[in-house]
């Protein structure tokens, strides 16, 4: 699913974003980053996005090679992926649903289709009944729900989160936790940055480590 | 919702354009184009709301962009009702021949049937000695003062209308008529005509050049405008742009706006030309009458308030582009 073929990546100020990184995540798998802050967690998730382009190497997403593809391709190929921030970038002036159908919305979905998927979105993370109130009604711990539905409205083949739980206390973090193992159950492909390790911990899943933009670690958490 | 997700482009793909030579079904082609239409609605639909939301700058940017597009529109209008008047050029070249004062008014009217006969000449018209001095105690204000005169001092006259109008053809005309027997002078005037074309050459300068620049300002009114509802969903556009907006999707409501902005202009500026050139007509006719001509403004001609909403739409079109692409390349580089 994802291929990093010795990936480097050098910011215009010097700072080092990844040397020489080289990993596989297979379809269907769930994958923790973990490293210290400036370890590379969020370049490695920005070169995927094509958000940040690599100075070395090869990444390969579902065979497609995301170093050669074009400005124009840039947004179908994010259209595969769903994206969780750790600030959950909702819209303020929209309410839930439409912050959630907002990728339905791209991809030119009709309403009745929208709504379909949007509630069952809404669904999966609890906050069908909210649908209707503003972001700045509802908790933190909504919000980033909020932000899951919308990663997950369309199906994406790949959920990718940088810091989803840095803003939420342990229960809501590992609630949150708990909704991306269902989608991994459900198939869904899972690469999860975070720095939070006691959480990573209590989870089974593959983690790579990040230090200094290098891997210095690739195993199972717990 | 099935909690299968898809497969890397299936989904995505409904909403991709195909590559060159790419076979699709038709049912992929159908839906493409609904989903392609939708989008366009949604941004339309947004778009009026945005400008519903906010009547009163709505209404002032129609406002700065109507009049502004009315001052060059109507100077326009203006130089071509000028130049309709100018454009009667046969009776502005009529030349005046002016008879004998002596000649007998059967030799002075064989005499204009003569010069009617003649090829380059369109009309002729004999004014007798009487009816001149009519005509002068009339305009002239001296009626009393005429009467006392012992004889009428003026002469007969034939005005002449010719068909064409061309310097060198009238020079000729003026000369042949000159030379016939029982004319004392032949007069033409064409200095006026010309002076009148050089001032509307002049006007139509003017207005095309205030036409340019009122048109570079009314691109960087709605590019300014559009730049200010840019700044305004910054963060929108960025999610946008995250979870795999096209460029042409973000552009879309944007452009939307700029039309409608230049509908409204257009609208306003048909508007206020109709009502302005109506007023102003008023006293134009009252003035043309003064000088026994007939002369009136023309309104604003359809086809020319459809070509001035035409115009105004495609600036707004423009503008925006312009401004949202300038934008765009700054927002790509911030989202990173």
């Amino acid at each position: 699913m994802i291929r990093f073929e010795q990936v480097g990546k050098r910011y215009p100020n010097g700072h080092t974003g990844l040397v020489d990184v080289s990993f596989r995540v297979h379809r269907g798998e769930m994958v923790f980053v973990t490293g210290h802050s400036g370890a590379g967690k969020s370049t490695l998730l920005k070169l995927i996005l094509a958000l940040e382009k690599a100075d070395a190497g090869k990444i390969l997403l579902a065979g497609q090679d995301i170093s050669e593809i074009t400005h124009a391709q840039i947004p179908f190929l994010r259209r595969q992926i769903g994206v969780v921030f750790q600030n959950h970038r909702l819209l303020p002036d929209r309410s839930v649903f439409e912050n959630v159908a907002l990728p339905l919305q791209i991809l030119g979905l009709s309403r009745e289709q929208m709504t379909k998927r949007v509630h069952a979105a809404l669904d999966k993370v609890g906050l069908l009944r909210k649908e209707k109130c503003l972001p700045q009604d509802i908790s933190t711990g909504e919000q980033q729900r909020v932000g899951i539905a919308r990663a997950v409205v369309h199906k994406p083949a790949l959920l990718l989160a940088d810091e989803p739980t840095g803003n939420l206390d342990p229960r809501l973090a590992a609630e949150i936790m708990g909704l991306f193992e269902d989608f991994h159950r459900a198939g869904t492909t899972v690469l999860v940055a975070s720095h939070d390790l006691a959480l990573i911990a209590r989870m089974r899943h593959r983690l790579l480590t990040l230090q200094r933009g290098r891997i210095i670690g690739d195993g199972e958490s717990g | 919702m099935s909690d299968k997700p898809q497969k890397i482009g299936q989904e995505a793909a409904a909403a991709r354009p195909a590559k060159r030579g790419a076979k699709r079904d038709q049912h992929g082609w159908r839906e493409t184009l609904r989903a392609y239409g939708r989008s366009h609605k949604a941004s339309l639909h947004d778009s009026v709301g945005r400008l519903w939301a906010q009547p009163i700058s709505t209404l002032l940017t129609w406002l700065v962009m109507g009049i502004a597009l009315s001052l060059p529109m109507g100077m326009g209008l203006l130089l071509d009702s000028l130049e309709k008047l100018g454009g009667s050029w046969q009776r502005a070249a009529q030349i005046s021949v002016f008879l004998e004062l002596r000649l007998p008014e059967a030799e002075s009217q064989a005499l204009s049937l003569r010069i009617a006969d003649m090829a380059h000449v369109a009309d002729v018209e004999l004014i007798s000695r009487e009816q001149a001095l009519a005509e002068f105690q009339q305009q002239s204000g001296l009626g009393e003062a005429l009467k006392e005169l012992p004889e009428n001092p003026l002469p007969a006259l034939i005005v002449v209308t010719p068909k064409e109008v061309e310097r060198a053809g009238l020079e000729a005309l003026l000369s042949e008529l000159q030379g016939l027997p029982g004319v004392a002078q032949a007069q033409l005037d064409l200095a006026w005509v010309e002076r009148l074309a050089a001032m509307l050459s002049l006007g139509q300068r003017f207005v095309f050049g205030i036409a340019l620049l009122l048109i570079a300002g009314l691109l960087l009114v709605v590019g300014n405008t559009i730049r200010l509802a840019i700044e305004g969903r910054r963060q929108e556009i960025e999610v946008i742009k995250l979870v795999g907006g096209t460029d042409g999707y973000v552009r879309r409501p944007f452009l939307y706006i700029g039309v409608l902005y230049g509908f409204g202009a257009g609208l306003i500026a048909w508007v206020l030309l109709a009502f302005g050139l109506s007023w102003l007509n008023d006293a134009v006719v009252r003035l043309a009458g003064l000088y026994q001509s007939d002369f009136a403004l023309i309104g604003v001609p359809v086809e020319e308030g459809l070509l001035l909403m035409l115009g105004s739409v495609m600036l707004g079109y423009c503008g925006a582009w312009l401004a949202v692409g300038r934008h765009l390349r700054e927002l790509e580089a911030q989202v990173q």
